[in-house]
């Protein structure tokens, strides 16, 4: 019987031409947006690196250009944070602070190989401020102060692609100046730019305020004990601009910037699911109308059948059968397309996500054809087989 | 073979009733070739559908080799006019899409049981029963009418039927292929003992039959041996 449904769609071909061509782009649409979320929502699952809840990052933007007098503000400044008893610990950043809108990058070679990583300045109470945990080496300290070298921490992802098997501690990286990096410790994840990204290799460069004499960092992040809210942001506020006098301060929790940037995923991952749903409804129209149509133009057909001994259940089977071969066919097509994807590593995302975005749309497009045959086809089995054979 | 009792068909439609049928009595046996004439709209081919089990008569008792068939359900009847029964129509009703042996080999694919093999094996015999097994990879549309019919007769008898029913099967034809169509029947009631009723307007058709039927306006009027059945006789 699936032989011969083979058939007669084969030999339908040209009719059934424009139906696998809807249901073989329908595919690709789908394909590509359920690629999209399936990426999304894995990184989602997927470790941060770093706890940010309670963690509140302080901006801080003078009014003078006198780097001397404002370094001398921002000690102060930090002074008085790490005084609040509110407040656990701080740390200095740059603008790339987790869930923040800013990146920076820094290009790395070890060797031959060379590449480019997210370069993260922080002070050395981050990692108490963001809770990281060092999985080998060890965090910034005050052994760093005679070092010679710039000491670094980097991610898995980094360690991975530069330093492959070796390990990665104690070894040097020339920066510009003919100074060096050195890795002091590996951090499992990092992933802060938003918990839709994929992990990105970076590394941490130690912001220490006696070596880096001429710099300004105008961004503070604070660990507050759990609870706090608007009333001890207002009186920290108060009190820092006490001593900054004509700075601009603003803080937002690191919760609120997540939310920011999970929005800014959402939101097109929400617009494309809509367009995504509005083309397969059409697409399901088109092919419940053919499917509708064609039963009325093979009345003689299904008579016959059911003359030469097909029940109406086997008529029934028969016409939802027929919609999932053409769909096959459709599939076989778009499958064939769709696997170029992981194969040939258009982008560089992991085979598994488009593997399971693959599974998902050829289960959705053979759901939304049996949807569309089912009431066709119930039509189609209680045609009754005397009228369908009485003579045009 | 098969055997009516009593049947009555009315159509019912909203603005009219329709009496299709009206105490209609028939037995044919097994073996007969049966003509049956009427003027158009007299019934017949209700009481081929009948016969046929396509459509179920409003009263009376089709019976089947002895057994009534009313308390069947569809799939039993799907599979009684399957294993049973052969059918030949005006209008060939042939698949259009699929190959000549592909048309042919239809009802054995609603049995269960016939290897691929075995049902090609028998759709070439059937082919080569009705004389075109030279045309078995064309398409219907490719054949001519006399072809087309040969195609469905060899349809209807591959599944070897003990019964054919045939509703003006040279209709559609003219003299010339009418009776090539005609004699192949012929043949396969005197060869096969295949029992055969077979609708029809033309009198000489009609009487090369054992049995004639008229039909008018729903009912009987007359059913006798014809000359060809005092011939076969002697
Ligand atoms: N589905 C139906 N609904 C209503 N009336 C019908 C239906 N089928 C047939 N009839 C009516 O039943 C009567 C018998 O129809 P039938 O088709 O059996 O005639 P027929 O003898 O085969 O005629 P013809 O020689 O033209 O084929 C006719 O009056 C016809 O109009
Ligand atoms: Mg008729």
């Amino acid at each position: 019987m699936i032989r011969h449904l083979f058939k007669l769609i084969w030999n339908r071909k040209r009719s059934n031409f424009l139906l696998i061509t809807e249901i073989f782009f329908c595919f690709l649409v789908l394909f590509a947006v359920l690629s999209l979320i399936v990426y999304n929502v894995r990184n989602y699952y997927k470790p941060l690196g770093f706890e940010h809840e309670n963690v509140w990052m302080l901006t801080m933007r003078p009014d003078t250009d006198s780097t001397a007098l404002n370094r001398q503000t921002l000690e102060q400044i930090m002074q008085r944070a790490k005084g609040f008893q509110e407040v656990e610990s701080v740390a200095l950043t740059n603008s790339n602070a987790p869930f923040a809108f800013s990146q920076m990058n820094n290009e790395l070679s070890y060797g031959e190989k060379k590449m480019m990583a997210n370069e993260y300045l922080v002070q050395d109470d981050f990692d108490k401020v963001m809770r990281m945990q060092v999985s080998h080496g060890r965090w910034f300290g005050q052994q760093d102060n005679a070092s010679h070298h710039y000491p670094i921490v980097i991610n898995r992802a980094l360690q991975q692609k530069l330093f492959e098997g070796e390990d990665p501690l104690g070894k040097l990286i020339p920066r510009n100046d003919s100074s060096s990096y050195q890795v002091v410790g590996v951090v499992e994840h990092y992933r802060p730019s938003s918990e839709y990204t994929a992990e990105e290799p970076g590394f941490f460069n130690r912001i220490h305020l006696p070596k880096n004499e001429n710099e300004f960092y105008g961004e503070l992040l604070l660990r507050v004990k759990p609870g706090m809210g608007v009333e001890f942001e207002e009186k920290m506020v108060k009190e820092l601009s006490g001593i900054s006098k004509g700075w601009t301060m603003e803080v937002a929790t690191l919760e609120k910037m997540r939310q920011n940037k999970a929005k800014m995923a959402k939101v097109p991952m929400i617009a494309l699911t809509i367009i995504c749903g509005f083309l397969i409804l059409n697409v399901a129209l088109g092919l419940f109308g053919v499917l509708w149509y064609n039963i009325s133009r093979r009345n003689s057909e299904i008579g016959l059948r059911r003359a030469v001994g097909a029940a109406s259940s086997q008529v029934y089977r028969q016409f939802i059968g027929e919609v999932l071969v053409l769909a096959t066919f459709g599939l076989v097509l778009g499958v064939a397309f769709a696997i170029q994807f992981p194969l040939l590593q258009v982008f560089e995302v992991e085979s598994v996500v488009y593997f399971i975005a693959l599974g998902i749309a050829v289960g959705l497009i053979y759901l939304l054809a049996i949807g569309c045959a089912f009431y066709p086809s119930r039509q189609a089995a209680a045609i009754h087989p005397a009228m369908a054979l009485h003579e045009e | 073979m098969i055997t009516l009792k009593n049947i009555e068909k009315v159509y019912q439609t909203k603005t009219i009733e329709t009496v299709a049928l009206h105490n209609v009595n028939l037995h044919i046996p097994k073996g007969e070739f049966v003509s049956v004439m009427g003027p158009s709209g007299c019934g017949k081919s209700t009481l081929l559908n009948i016969m046929g089990l396509l459509d179920e008569p409003t009263n009376g008792i089709v019976e089947i080799d002895g057994q009534p068939i009313s308390r069947y359900r569809d799939k039993e009847l799907a599979h009684i006019r399957n294993q049973k029964i052969g059918f030949v129509f005006q209008s060939y009703h042939l698949i259009n899409d699929l190959s000549v042996l592909d048309n042919v080999e239809l009802p054995l694919l609603y049995r269960s049981g016939t290897s691929a093999a075995e049902t090609r094996h028998l759709a070439l015999t059937a082919l080569e029963k009705v004389g075109l097994s030279a045309r078995t990879k064309h398409y219907p549309t490719q054949l001519s009418g006399g072809q087309r019919q040969r195609v469905a007769i060899a349809r209807a008898l591959i599944g070897q039927p003990e019964l054919i029913l045939a509703d003006e099967p040279t209709g559609n034809l003219d003299s010339v292929m009418g009776e090539e169509i005609m004699n192949i029947l012929l043949t396969l009631n005197r060869q096969d003992g295949t029992t055969i009723v077979m609708v029809t307007h033309d009198e000489n058709m009609a009487q090369k039959t054992e049995r004639l039927i008229r039909f008018f306006d729903g009912q009987q009027v007359s059913d006798a041996k014809t000359t060809a059945y005092d011939y076969q006789k002697v």
